[in-house]
């Protein structure tokens, strides 16, 4: 049992590590724009499927895949950014507006994805060698292990980023204080779209380690990283990096421990229960800034 | 006989910010009660509590002697309390005739009768032409006629005005001055908060200054204007 | 502007405008109830125009979440799925005849509503997030019963005859009965304290309207029609299991239709069902694979360029109409 436990443990922070890089990335976008991004697990998953592609037609090994996820999926969301988010500002309700255009191209995304990929669960055959380590008494698959170094230095870069750099302390001012950002001078469209584009950045490169980590893929599979996020982020409290990082380790570990005990069809109830009662009781997360309504 | 509104020793917290530090005033039916006092002197908080929206720490508010402390602000609202806000909250997709409406809309009264005592009190505001409008296409100063309206369509007793004169044109504030005297004119109990100490001092009967969440003194117009506590309060220190 | 009317002018030009708002009513409601009437006997597409009042009905009853109350719940799924396998169950393994477990199916979405009241309190993202997620639970908690009561992967078989035509009018008579309580909720008193509460909870709440027990009722007639349509589909389809009873892009058409007609109208969702559907069939005859990605589109071009739905924009351009269209 013990080993089961300590197994639980061990994939709980890995696997808590790449919901920690979706939860940072989606409280990011909401903390700066104000948008629920409802197709954030298709960005994901996008990743993991350019990560596929890649690996498939040009033998590209996965992590040389990253940076390529990174810059793509960066000038996507900066294009993305420009063509869908600056009308919204005018209309009646930004919030439920963006969360419904959101959801719409969720299921284009999932949509293109299906067409390219079609609906059959994808892997990459990648391994390591070796593949696997022992780590204490237990074996951890060498792929996990490296994601989860790549996870540790993300999330290090990111908070760095965040709390040191001037334009990162300016993401982090408009998300206290929308108004006061555009008073102070800083473009604020700029901000945007960069906050935009870096979080899709991020969750391209998250879908590569999630190719990595997780045995297998397909189109449909975004909104299970959706909703994830959507738990992360809610623990975590809306627009807050540092208590999604929280989050996100602490739901993984929830999850892999709970799996140990429970049958593996229950898990997602798992993740939707706490999800509901969090709201419910605690809206503002753990270390939440802003309470809602 | 009680007092149409009486608050005692009302205390309010917000988190380490004591906004309300034990609050004594009363007012009588047909009666104006002015309260003034600096931004952040606790009026909106005052008013916020006895309405309901905020629940008191402390203290007790009693309307017409029954005792209303910790009620639902919709239940309050059915003992007779009217309000209106400092920046107005109109309901904004909805006619000038449905928002009027909306606070009587349980009671008996027939449809068509409900719809013509909203036009009459449209028509007494100026507002009658514009009454299938919604209103957020109102100019400010048309929304705050209109809360003024809708809170006086259930013909409550007690009546609490949070600055309505503020950034209302002055032929429009003249139009409110003599609304509000004509609600007092009726037997209402009118608590009015504002910042234009002229329109405060015509009207109130008498004048209640709030600072730091206390009333700092209480009493007629005259008494209330040359208290030195009121006027330091006022000018700082 | 139109000259000051005196109050008995005023009275009289009221009375003009409820005439014209009803016989449009009366008109759409007829053609409606003539053309659908007529599908089966003319020998039409009946498949087609069933789905079509379904999905009329679906974006109706969200419509009261969405446009009356302001709600959003994108787990409305959660209600249909529970009204198919109610009835699923009733008449497979209790043998009921299925116009008896019908009105079972909408009691059983009424009880979920309750289930779910709490959330009512939660603001726009927060409710429509937990929606979602309660939706999911719905859906695993059915899922993962026993076999021999939801059937399991394999679903549930009604029994041995479909009866498409039998079916179809009980279809009709379902969406005419909601269609019927959002056109009296439209006018009610009860529709105006929703929409208050909608613009303003807190302010509502000050002139006196009962916000928890308002939502509630809006929430409850919201939750009962889409379980009658599951029910009543099942029956149609003779089959029900947990992928499509509790199929997300159900949510998903239903809002987008309900959205593209236009919110907080009764003319806006019949619009959107009717305008949507025909352009989903034109499609998907011609683009059966592209389907998925122009219905994903057409939600984000309508968010961006008729974020008021057809008919809202037509009534924003119009605004004099309000009051006349239904």
């Amino acid at each position: 049992m013990e080993i089961l436990v300590l197994n639980g443990i061990v994939n709980g922070l890995i696997v808590g590590g790449i919901y920690a890089l979706i939860g940072m990335s989606l409280t990011l976008l909401y903390g700066v724009l104000r948008v629920v991004n409802f197709a954030h697990g298709e960005f994901v998953i996008g990743g993991s499927f350019l990560a596929y592609a890649l690996f498939s037609n040009l033998g590209l090994a996965p992590l040389y895949s990253l940076p390529v996820a990174a810059l793509a999926f960066f000038a996507l969301g900066w294009g993305a950014y420009y063509l869908l988010l600056p009308r919204l500002q005018n209309s009646d309700d930004p919030e439920i507006m963006s969360f419904l255009m959101m959801y719409g191209v969720s299921i284009a995304l999932a949509a293109v994805m299906l067409l390219i990929f079609e609906a059959d669960s994808r892997s990459i055959d990648y391994s390591f060698t070796p593949i696997a380590m022992k780590v204490g008494p237990i074996y951890v698959s060498t792929a996990r292990i490296v994601a989860f170094g790549i996870v540790v230095l993300l999330a290090a870069a990111l908070t760095g980023f965040l709390f040191r750099t001037l334009p990162g302390k300016a993401l982090r001012a408009t998300i206290m204080n929308p108004e006061a950002i555009k008073i102070v001078g800083v473009d604020v469209v700029k901000l945007s779209a960069f906050a935009f584009a870096l979080a899709s950045a991020i969750a391209g490169v998250t879908g590569v380690l999630v190719a990595l980590v997780f045995p297998a893929f397909n189109p449909f599979s975004g909104a299970e990283y959706s909703i994830i996020g959507f738990i992360v982020v809610v623990l975590g409290g809306l627009g807050n990096p540092v208590g999604a990082l929280l989050a996100g380790i602490l739901y993984g570990l929830a999850e892999q421990l709970a799996t140990v005990f429970l049958p593996q069809a229950m898990a997602p109830i798992i993740g939707f229960g706490i999800l509901v009662a969090v709201i419910l009781i605690r809206p503002a997360g753990l270390m939440g800034w802003r309470a809602q309504r | 006989m009680s007092a149409a509104i009486a608050v005692h020793g009302l205390k309010k917290r917000f988190g380490g910010l004591t906004a309300l530090d034990g609050i004594e005033l009363e007012a009588q039916p047909a009666e104006v009660l002015g309260i003034i006092g600096v931004n952040g002197a606790g009026k909106t908080t005052l008013m916020n509590c006895i309405c309901g929206i905020y629940r008191a720490d402390e203290g007790r508010v009693m309307i017409g002697g029954r005792d209303t402390t910790g009620l639902t602000p919709h239940e309050i609202a059915h003992q007779g309390v009217g309000r209106t806000f400092q920046v107005p909250r109109v309901f904004r997709k909805m006619s000038l005739i449905d928002n009027l409406l909306v606070p009587v809309l349980d009671r008996g009264e027939a449809d068509a009768a409900l719809i013509e005592r909203a036009e009459g009190t449209l028509e007494h505001m100026n507002l009658i032409e514009l009454r299938h409008n919604f209103a957020e296409e109102l100019s400010g100063g048309q929304q705050k006629l209109l809360e003024m309206a809708r809170m006086l369509m259930p013909d409550p007793k007690v009546v609490m005005l949070d600055e309505p004169f503020a950034g209302v044109h002055p032929v429009l504030c003249k139009f409110m001055i003599e609304r509000i005297e004509a609600m007092a004119a009726g037997g209402k109990t009118v608590l009015l908060i504002s910042h234009d100490l002229t329109s405060i001092y015509r009207l109130s009967r008498r004048v209640a200054a709030l600072n730091e969440g206390r009333v700092i003194a209480m009493g007629g117009v005259d008494e209330i204007r040359g208290n030195p506590a009121v006027v330091e309060a006022y000018l700082g220190n | 502007m139109p000259p000051e009317l005196s109050g008995a002018a005023r009275s009289s030009e009221r009375a003009a405008a409820d005439r014209i708002y009803y016989t449009l009513a009366a008109v759409i409601g007829g053609i409606v109830s003539i053309y659908f009437l007529v599908v089966p006997v003319l020998d039409l597409n009946i498949a087609f125009h069933f789905y079509l009042m379904l999905w009329i009905t679906m974006a109706s009853a969200f419509n009261v979440a969405a446009g009356f109350s302001g709600y959003m719940p994108f787990g409305f799924v959660a209600f249909y799925g529970v009204g198919a396998f109610t009835t699923a169950i009733l008449v497979k393994s209790l043998g009921f005849p299925v116009l008896l477990a019908l009105p079972f199916s909408g009691a059983a979405g009424v009880i979920l509503g309750l289930l779910f009241a709490p959330t009512l309190r939660l603001s726009g993202i927060y409710f429509a997030i937990v929606s979602l997620a309660l939706a999911g639970i719905c859906r695993l908690v059915i899922s993962n019963m026993p076999e021999n009561i939801t059937g399991g992967s394999f679903g549930l078989q009604l029994g041995s005859r479909a009866e498409p035509v039998h079916s179809f009018y009980v279809m009709m008579a379902v969406m005419l009965l909601a269609l019927g309580v959002i056109l009296w909720l439209s006018r009610s008193r009860l529709g105006k304290a929703l929409r208050a509460v909608r613009d303003d909870a807190e302010a509502a709440d000050m002139m006196g309207v009962n916000v928890t027990r308002v939502r509630l009722y809006g929430w409850l007639i919201a939750a009962f029609f889409p379980a009658l349509c599951g029910g009543v589909e099942a029956w149609y389809t003779n089959v029900v299991d947990t992928e499509t009873a509790f199929n997300t892009l159900t949510t998903a058409k239903t809002v987008i239709y309900a959205v593209a007609g236009g919110l907080g109208t009764v003319t806006g969702p019949i619009v959107g069902s009717v305008v949507m559907v025909w352009l989903d069939e034109l499609i998907w005859r011609q683009f059966p694979l592209l389907n998925l990605l122009i219905l994903g589109a057409a939600t984000v071009l309508l968010v961006l360029f008729l974020p008021r739905g057809i008919v809202g924009t037509v009534l924003r351009w119009r605004p004099e109409w309000r009051r006349y269209v239904p």
